[in-house]
């Protein structure tokens, strides 16, 4: 066998005098294109966004034989229309950038809608090279696919490929190169549409071709058919772009309803079925089906378990219990390790710095700050470990197709319990979640409204104040409250459907892939890649954030002199404090006063602090009582004995903390999840509203119906 | 309220559906489950339509529904060799004839 060199490079370095060749790696969901890329790549992967959008690419250059070679991995879709951002930016990529390459990743299992993919990609002009994945599978069903025969009706090359065990990839890279390099064919025809079609589509090229830039840029071919088509992105570039692009509008407006009229059918329609029926021909003459079909496979006997109508739910809920506690009970502990490693070292450069700003600024904002993101990591990478189970057995979809119907009366998608369920432990990892969803408009909405559950952080401060002021049902209302979080996402959401994100809903139309075994490297592969990019992307923004707040409630400091004493602290005469106070008049609205307003600020850089900013203000010494617990007791004794707090305002003040603006952390990661601030900002701001007016409702309706006692 | 009508107006044109439809076609949301069945129509417009058609909802495919969940909503169904599944309210844009 030869030997293969591979290295990982930079886009820039010593190779850049020599020609790069670029293979763009497509297929559907559910093919196998991941294993193929990892296969193909390895860890060298190269993670950003296509221009403009928050889609995700991956990409990577390795050498092969001293040749440069980079990957990039398009966006796994079904077909390559204009509704969703992933087709347009595939058709996008391989217009405007050219590859040299196409390799297309195909289900050998279920080559006819595999293939229906690969048509449109042959539709764009660009050489392409087919991988029958799969090949091992195809095989134990008996299914014969003569591929050289293949290859023959739609003039591409065809390799057999076994994603997970790497059978056929380095066949496959080197056809691939071969054409890249003009040494092979590939696409010399285009699959016929039939007579009627064929007429319409070279006359919308005839028309086309009279603006010779425009038709150096785009593949004509692939124009007339989407215009053929009715492709609302395909018109916005003519009418942009084209010289003559009223005549060819109106040309191939004409065209199309006479087809329409001769199949009395839609355009969009006939083109499909005519793919198909091409498809069709083509496996009729290579693909065969020998011996034994096997009754009930082994997907079907799982599925007739966990989809049966009544069990479904139940196992779900089982499923989702095991990872949730997998995550937050290994992962909490873990967490707890690295924020105490965080406390020693921040400590002990308390003891060796000099004391003064930059002590503290290295100490309880830096050091604090670092230590806030690295604890989430363990949750994280966990929690990624559950989902790449869960995506990649296949499981994924069985989910959502169990939990669609409740979730759909909300405006939201099956998928959108995971997020929900994750939140309840911790809104970031919850976030991050949200990319189960596959639909921008179910993720936004998800992501908008998954910070209201009750979290890891916001349990102890209800569970305190619940001690202190409902002693005797406390189980009770804190449960309620918890399932008040639930309730609020799920009707803001469905407020948000019907307001912000209304019109069409997206469909639900989704496959069922057969269940396999997820393979290790996968999934290690894919926790790496969330991890990193988690410290990367939202580490920097969460750092530096904390550094603000931090910086917000520790300035101005308290004149030398004042004897630290009840509510003459630090934090009262640092920015964030005196806000509080000067908005204690609109607070008392809902009945709290400068203390709560000062605790709810702190509470915006993470919600346990609210507790013990509430400690500081009431005089309690942390230094004293540096048991946690032991500061909780007496906050908690505290607030009963305040006169002014009443169990009225203990409820409203709940309820607005289950609402309010979300942490800074999460925070953070709306911004790199849905790549704007004003996603960020609008989340602080609905919630801030919402939490205020139902604050001050409770707290007025109560008092007038004279709880306020 | 407008809303409450949205979904409905979503590509299905009740006048046109009635005069096409004769006694053996159904909508595939009214079949029971395991059965067989052939595609007569699909009336869907827009993503919709486009969605069916790449997933291999096509004229005269021949597929089989194959459970419901809890609630009869959503569907699965078996089509050219794979599972798919959709909601009650998709599934009412395709018009099928029951087969033996």
């Amino acid at each position: 066998m030869r030997r293969r060199r591979r290295r990982g490079r930079g886009k820039s370095g010593q190779f850049d005098d020599r020609k790069l060749i670029r293979i763009a790696l497509a297929g559907n969901p559910n093919s196998g294109k991941t294993s193929i890329f990892n296969a193909l790549t390895g860890q060298r992967q190269h993670i950003g966004n296509y221009p403009g959008v928050t889609v995700e690419k991956k990409s990577a250059i390795i050498t092969v034989d001293g040749k440069l070679v980079e990957f990039i991995d398009l966006p796994g879709t079904y077909s390559l229309s204009a509704y969703s951002m992933e087709e347009i930016v595939s058709r996008d990529f391989v217009l405007n950038e050219k590859p040299d390459v196409i390799v297309d990743i195909l289900d050998s299992t279920n080559l006819e809608r595999h293939l229906y993919l690969l048509l449109q990609f042959q539709e764009l002009g660009v050489p392409i090279v087919g991988a029958l994945n799969m090949t091992d599978e195809a095989n134990a069903k008996g299914i014969k696919i003569d591929h050289d025969q293949l290859g023959m009706i739609l003039g591409i090359p065809f390799v057999k490929t076994v994603g997970s065990t790497g059978l056929g990839i380095d066949l496959l890279l080197d056809v691939a190169i071969k054409v890249a390099e003009g040494e092979l064919e590939s696409n010399k025809r285009h699959l016929n549409y039939g007579k009627r079609v064929e007429a319409a589509h070279t006359a919308i090229i005839n028309t086309l071709e009279m603006d010779q830039v425009f038709s150096a840029r785009y593949s004509q071919h692939w124009m007339a058919i989407k215009l053929l088509e009715k492709d609302q992105d395909a018109i916005k570039k003519i009418s942009k772009e084209h010289q003559h692009f009223d005549l060819v509008l109106s040309v191939a407006r004409e065209w199309r309803e006479r087809l329409e009229k001769q199949f009395a059918e839609d355009s969009e329609v006939i083109i499909g079925e005519q793919r198909y029926a091409y498809i069709h021909g083509a496996i009729k003459e290579t693909v065969s089906l020998s011996g034994h079909s096997t009754g009930i496979d082994f997907t079907e006997k799982i599925d007739r378990i966990v989809l049966n109508r009544f069990l479904g739910i139940p196992i779900f809920l089982g499923i989702m219990f095991v990872i949730y506690q997998l995550t937050f009970s290994l992962g909490n502990p873990l967490a707890d390790g690295i924020s105490i490693m965080f406390t020693r070292l921040s400590l002990l450069l308390t003891r060796i710095l000099p004391s003064g700003p930059l002590q503290e600024l290295l100490t309880n904002g830096v050091i604090n700050g670092v230590g806030g993101v690295l604890t989430f990591l363990p949750i994280i990478l966990l929690l990624f470990l559950g989902l790449s189970f869960l995506e990649d057995t296949g499981y994924m979809s069985r989910a959502a197709f169990v939990m669609d119907k409740v979730f759909h009366m909300f405006g939201l998608h099956g998928r959108s319990f995971i997020p929900f369920m994750i939140s309840t432990g911790c809104a970031v990892p919850g976030i991050m979640s949200a990319r189960v969803l596959t639909n921008r408009k179910d993720r936004i909405v998800t992501i908008m409204v998954s910070p209201l559950m009750m979290c890891g952080a916001k349990a102890p401060v209800i569970a305190m104040l619940v001690a202190a002021f409902f002693p005797n049902n406390a189980t009770l209302i804190f449960w309620g409250i918890w399932l008040f979080g639930w309730i609020t996402a799920f009707f803001i959401a469905l407020i948000f459907r019907k307001t912000l994100f209304k019109g069409e809903q997206t469909p639900f139309v989704m496959e069922l892939p057969p269940y396999r075994r997820p393979l290790i490297k996968n999934v290690i592969l894919h926790m790496w890649e969330k991890s990193s990019e988690y410290i990367k992307k939202a580490g920097t923004v969460i750092l530096a954030a904390s550094i603000i707040v931090w910086f917000i409630l520790s300035y101005p400091k308290a004149p030398q002199n004042t004897v630290k004493d009840f509510g003459k602290t630090d934090v009262t005469y640092s920015i964030g404090g005196r806000l509080g106070k000067s908005i204690e008049p609109v607070l008392k609205w809902a009945g709290f006063d400068w203390k709560i307003g000062v605790s709810l600020i702190a509470g915006v850089a993470a919600k346990e602090v609210i507790i013990s900013t509430m400690g500081i203000l009431y005089g309690i010494d942390e230094d004293v009582s540096s048991q946690q617990s032991h500061v909780d007791f007496m906050v908690k004794d505290k607030l009963k004995s305040d006169p002014n707090y009443s169990p009225l305002m203990a409820f409203a003040l709940m309820i607005f903390i289950m609402i309010y603006i979300p942490c800074i952390a999460t925070l953070a990661m709306v911004k790199k999840e849905l790549g704007s601030w004003k996603w960020s900002l609008f989340q602080a701001g609905y919630t801030l509203l919402v939490a205020f007016i139902m604050a001050v409702g409770i707290f007025q309706m109560g008092s007038l119906l004279g709880f306020g006692g | 309220m407008k809303w409450l009508l949205n979904n409905r107006n979503n590509g299905l044109d009740f006048n046109l559906k009635t005069k096409q439809t004769d006694d053996w076609v159904r909508h595939l949301s009214e079949l029971d489950t395991e059965s067989d069945f052939k595609i007569i129509k699909i009336n869907a417009r827009g993503e919709i339509r486009r969605r069916l058609l790449d997933i291999g909802f096509i004229k005269n495919q021949k597929g089989r529904v194959v459970r419901k969940a809890l609630l009869r909503d959503p569907i699965e169904i078996e089509i050219k060799g794979t599972r798919v599944s959709l909601r009650r309210s998709e599934a009412e844009f395709i018009d099928v004839v029951e087969q033996d």
